[in-house]
């Protein structure tokens, strides 16, 4: 088994605005290794969010290829892309994107609950509300869970999405500037967060637009004028 | 799973599902009223033109009627006793109805029945009004007048021993004290015409005299009114009876040869006594029919075995023979039975049936007594589809109106459907949670629509007497003119089951463009921004 978990190569991804065409990434290439913690930095509207959909097959690209294990995710059927999304990666989004109207427990569990029929979801049902409980506690929201996002902070949403993100124990996790919306203080915290879990063992990829969060990662990449230079190793 | 999930959350966190709620269960409501008001109507009228006749029905072509009906009836009880429980002939005819105290004239239908056998066959007895309260004292045969003894010194009055006797009777199967003395604080009237503008509730009239009770004047053959056919009613639907039972009555009929000519004798007048009025709940009936002893009219029509001038006698004749099928038989065999013995009694009928007899045999037919109430019932049923049509039709608008509320869910719910699908839920997946959804609001909107529209239903006349309380104007069911007291208060199951059922399916239909606009968002847009 190859080191390497996550290859895009010459990724192209432009929009029509009107009549001109706005070409964000012009061939964009990157690897990721199971375990690394990979920051991808940028200025705002360089096209990092773009490029984090895609890695995360939310969205598809002009040109290029990303595989994950090896496998070319563009050329799958849209289930086996769907089972991805859901399985093989955690997204987590700068403004947290929760569902309004349920719990924090329920938010989190909405993505195991995604995957299974009434019938199957009777026997999972136990293991899974134990598991996000687990998790909420584990991003210290234990006390929290039957908050609805409205009665929790920005940092506290911020928890439950990266619970979310890694309930269905996702080998990748994708981050879009995660502490974007957060102070300094809870940004740390949740930065703080990442670096544990990614101690722990977990592979994540992270964009952002500030080098001070960049840090912590073990490698940085450069995302400028649609195409990608290294920024820098592991000062570690 | 996540879509019954989902779907039950937003069901009872979102204020828009309220008004989803609301509008299925005004309409679940407002049709169900609607069927179940106009249902019952149809179904008391069905029920009430049913009680005049009788299953099957044989009926002559014609208002001389139709020979051989005594023969028929022995045919049918020797060869067909497994289906038939009573027969029994009739004659309509028409006359007019004379009030000789009042001078008062009227057209009536005359019906010639024999009393007791037409009993049986059908529902008239219930509605004979006399009868209720002293039950076997109606009588069509000869009979005088009871006049009721008043006392002078007590003022009170007592009633021939007979007729005491009998609604001693009445008391005891009724029971219920409340309503006996309802019935005794009601006054006797000794003669109450010229119509008098006493404000009471003439219930029963009874001529009365000082002394004791006693039968009095020549004896005549009895007649039952129909109940609005000297009556008038009072607000309360009840009847103004202003005549004393026994009171004088004469009908006038035109007898008519078999061929149907004039006999050119002068018109029959036929002095009766009021026995009874009926009330069958069918005013074209009510306002019309006033009924005789089936023999003493046949003669008096002529219509009875006469002399002939070459010697011999014409068959007797009736215009329709009533055929009371047994119990559990159904309607459309018993028909199609009674249809095969007729033609077989005609074959067994021979030679030496008189040539005008057999062109009038040749016009009866058998009806069940659905066909020959058709046209009655065949208006209703008509309007009850018109209006069940108009209010689908506005049920119609609500299935729009759904539609625009889950397209404004849809709308408000982008991001979330932007989630679901970055969470791996398939665009399938997202259209069905909105059509569970909506399957959710129109099982929640129907079942409340039902228990609505039932409560409405039952209390309905409770509803429109607080109403026309309020102003009178608002009074829309009034008893003189539908000839029933109350306003149907029945809610068929089934008409709730089907209401409710293409209420869901209704609501489901609604949400499919928004659930097939749910299912194309795309993710990385809906997500782009806060
Ligand atoms: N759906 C879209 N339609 C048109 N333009 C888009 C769309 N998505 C992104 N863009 C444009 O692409 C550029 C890159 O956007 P984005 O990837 O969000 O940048 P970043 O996340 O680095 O701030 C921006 O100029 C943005 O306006
Ligand atoms: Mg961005």
């Amino acid at each position: 088994m190859s080191n390497e978990m996550l290859r895009a190569k010459g990724l192209h991804k432009s929009y029509k605005m009107g009549r001109s065409v706005v070409r964000v990434l012009r061939g964009v290439s990157l690897s990721a290794k199971r375990g690394e913690f990979l920051a991808v930095m940028g200025a705002s509207g360089s096209g990092k969010s773009t490029l984090l959909h895609l890695l995360g097959a939310l969205d598809l690209p002009n040109r290029g290829t990303v595989e994950y294990e090896n496998r070319d995710l563009f050329g799958l059927p849209r289930s086996a892309r769907r089972a991805y999304c859901n399985r093989d990666v955690g997204f987590v989004f700068q403004f947290y994107h929760l569902l309004p109207e349920l719990n924090a427990l329920e938010n989190v569990l909405i993505a195991r609950l995604i995957t299974h029929s009434a019938g199957s979801w009777m026997g999972a049902r136990r293991q899974s509300r134990a598991d996000a409980g687990e998790l909420l506690e584990r991003v210290g929201l234990k006390d929290r869970a039957r908050h609805r996002p409205s009665e929790l902070s920005g940092g506290e949403r911020q928890r439950v999405a990266i619970a979310r993100a890694l309930v269905n124990r996702p080998a990748l996790l994708l981050a879009d500037e995660p502490t974007g919306n957060l102070d300094a203080k809870i940004g740390g915290e949740i930065m703080g967060l990442l670096t544990e879990l990614n101690e722990a063992g977990q592979t994540i990829i992270m964009v952002t637009h500030d080098a001070q969060v960049a840090s912590r990662a073990h490698r940085r990449l450069q995302l400028s004028d649609g195409v990608m230079s290294e920024g820098g190793t592991d000062r570690r | 799973m996540y879509k019954w999930f989902l779907a039950w959350r937003y069901l009872h966190t979102k204020l828009i599902a309220f008004f989803g709620v609301a509008s299925v269960m005004l309409c679940v409501a407002m049709v169900l009223v609607v069927m179940s008001v106009m249902g019952g109507f149809l179904d008391t009228v069905r029920e009430r033109s049913r009680g005049m006749l009788s299953d099957v029905v044989l009926e002559a072509g014609s208002m001389q009627g139709f020979p051989y009906y005594e023969e028929f009836e022995t045919y049918v009880a020797k060869h067909m006793s497994d289906i038939v429980a009573v027969t029994t002939p009739t004659i309509v005819n028409y006359g007019l109805i004379r009030v000789p105290d009042t001078s008062q004239t009227k057209p009536a239908q005359i019906v010639g029945v024999r009393l007791n056998e037409y009993c049986t066959i059908n529902d008239f007895k219930g509605g004979l009004h006399y009868e209720e309260y002293f039950p076997g004292t109606t009588t069509l045969a000869k009979q005088p007048i009871a006049v009721a003894g008043l006392d002078p010194n007590t003022e009170k009055l007592s009633l021939p021993p007979e007729l005491e006797a009998a609604n001693r009777k009445w008391q005891e199967s009724v029971g219920d004290p409340e309503e006996i003395e309802k019935y005794e604080s009601l006054p006797y009237a000794t003669s109450a015409f010229p119509k008098t503008a006493a404000p009471y509730y003439y219930d029963r009239v009874f001529a009365a005299d000082i002394g004791e009770p006693k039968y009095e004047g020549p004896e005549h053959m009895g007649l039952i009114v129909g109940s609005d056919v000297l009556w008038d009613r009072d607000k309360q639907g009840g009847f103004k009876r202003y005549l004393a039972r026994g009171t004088r009555l004469a009908l006038t009929v035109l007898p008519l040869t078999p061929s149907g000519t004039l006999t050119g004798e002068p018109p029959v007048r036929i002095p009766l006594r009021y026995a009874d009025d009926s009330r069958t709940g069918i005013f074209e009936i009510d306002s019309m029919c006033v009924y005789v002893d089936f023999d003493m009219l046949q003669q008096k029509l002529a219509m009875d075995a006469q002399e002939k001038i070459d010697g011999g006698f014409t068959k007797p004749r009736a215009k329709q023979l009533l055929i009371g099928l047994k119990e559990g038989v159904d309607l459309d065999e018993g028909w199609a039975r009674v249809q095969a013995g007729w033609l077989n009694f005609l074959a067994t009928l021979g030679p030496n049936v008189d040539d005008g007899d057999m062109t009038r045999l040749g016009f009866v037919d058998v009806y069940t007594w659905e066909d020959l109430q058709r046209p009655l019932i065949a208006a209703i049923e008509k309007e009850k589809v018109l209006v069940t049509i108009l209010f689908g039709l506005i049920s119609l608008v609500a299935i729009v109106l759904l539609g625009c509320i889950f397209y404004m869910i849809v709308e408000k719910k982008t991001k979330d459907i932007g989630i679901l699908k970055s969470l791996g839920a398939s665009g399938r997946g997202v259209a069905g949670l909105f059509v569970v959804y909506a399957a959710a609001i129109g099982v929640v909107g129907a079942a409340l629509g039902t228990l609505l529209g039932s409560a409405f239903v039952w209390n309905i006349n409770t509803i429109q007497d607080k109403l026309a309380q309020l102003n009178p104007a608002l009074k829309v069911w009034s008893p003189d003119v539908y000839s029933f007291d109350k306003i149907p208060e029945v809610v068929k199951q089934q008409d709730a089951m089907w209401i409710a059922i293409v209420a869901v399916i209704a609501s489901m239909v609604g949400s499919l463009i928004p659930a097939f606009l749910a299912a194309r968002v795309w993710p990385v847009k809906a997500l782009r921004y806060e």
